[in-house]
């Protein structure tokens, strides 16, 4: 809606001041364009950094603890003849 | 069904063919044992972690100001300012990163069960963070001395507050190694235990691997 309310009135849409400045070659506009471009990228990389620590700490955690118990989990009573009376 | 429950006993107690599994009364075999759930880290560790996160989104705001105003500028420097220190500020930068090492190696101590070394390596850290500081403001004073302050210009607002707020995360960096150094010497942190540790090396860290990417755009770019 907020595209087709530009495209029907693009003199409205000018009405922003960094969009009007981005339309022409000029430095400062790069500049802008730039800066929101990086402030757009770094929250995804914040949270995909926190969240890619938090799986590397995860994994790290569970081979630590998988070695910590000899590498195989435990047998089941049930499993062995001499345990099971049979 | 009395039937087939008796037809399943019999068959239980039928001998049992080599390498079929036995199991009590029949059916489904017992579940394997589930290991307990681990914590991979504690609250505290991850409140660090949100927190540094918070960190890092304060300094790329201040970074998009600086591109900015750097891009949008034909001469950078602009005339008739002073030019920074590269070569001081490099070999300052080697000094920080160096920092981080012996951080690490500390934490590396406590985890291996080396008490002793750990604040060894924190009082060695401590050194080369309060070494970068004081250089740090020598080059300020000399800055100030050439006419460059906040008020001069844009450059040098700009200098002062992303080199400044740097500073000023060092310096309390340096007060919370402080902390966990008197800690350490009175023995607070084990193999089992060094969380307190374990959070100071996690911001030790982030400020140290913020400022080479500062330096490269304050002083390089």
């Amino acid at each position: 809606m907020v595209l087709c309310g530009a495209l029907m009135a693009p003199a409205t849409a000018h009405a922003c001041a960094v969009c009007l400045t981005g339309a022409g070659n000029d430095s400062v506009a790069d500049a802008f364009n730039l800066s929101v471009l990086f402030l757009m990228a770094t929250p995804y990389t914040v949270v995909g950094a926190i969240v890619g620590w938090l799986v590397y700490a995860n994994r790290r955690s569970a081979a630590k603890a998988k070695s910590e118990d000899g590498g195989e989990p435990l047998a089941s009573l049930a499993s062995l003849q001499k345990e099971n009376g049979r | 069904m009395a039937r087939n429950s008796t037809a399943r006993r019999l068959d239980e107690t039928a001998p049992a063919a080599p390498g079929k599994r036995l199991e009590f009364g029949g059916g489904e075999p017992p579940a394997p044992p589930v290991r307990p759930n681990r914590p991979i880290g504690s609250n505290a560790w991850l409140a660090t972690l949100m927190f540094l996160g918070a960190e890092a989104m304060f300094f790329a705001g201040l970074i998009g100001a600086f591109i900015v105003f750097r891009v949008g500028s034909a001469i950078w420097p602009p005339p008739f300012q002073p030019r920074l220190p590269v070569g001081i500020t490099g070999v300052n930068t080697v000094i920080l990163v160096f920092s981080a090492v012996t951080m690490h190696a500390a934490l590396r101590s406590v985890r291996a069960g080396a008490t002793a070394r750990v604040s060894r390596m924190l009082a060695v850290t401590a050194v080369l963070g309060g070494v970068f500081l004081l250089i740090q403001g020598y080059e300020w004073a000399q800055l100030i001395h050439f006419g460059l302050t906040v008020s001069s210009s844009v450059y040098g607002g700009l200098f002062y507050t992303l080199i400044g707020f740097h500073a000023l995360h060092v310096a309390g960096a340096l007060i919370w190694l402080a902390l966990v150094f008197i800690q350490a010497k009175s023995g607070r942190f084990s193999k089992q235990q060094h969380t307190g540790l374990r959070i100071c090396v996690m911001y030790w860290t982030f400020v140290v691997a913020l400022w080479p990417i500062l330096y490269g755009l304050v002083y390089l770019y």
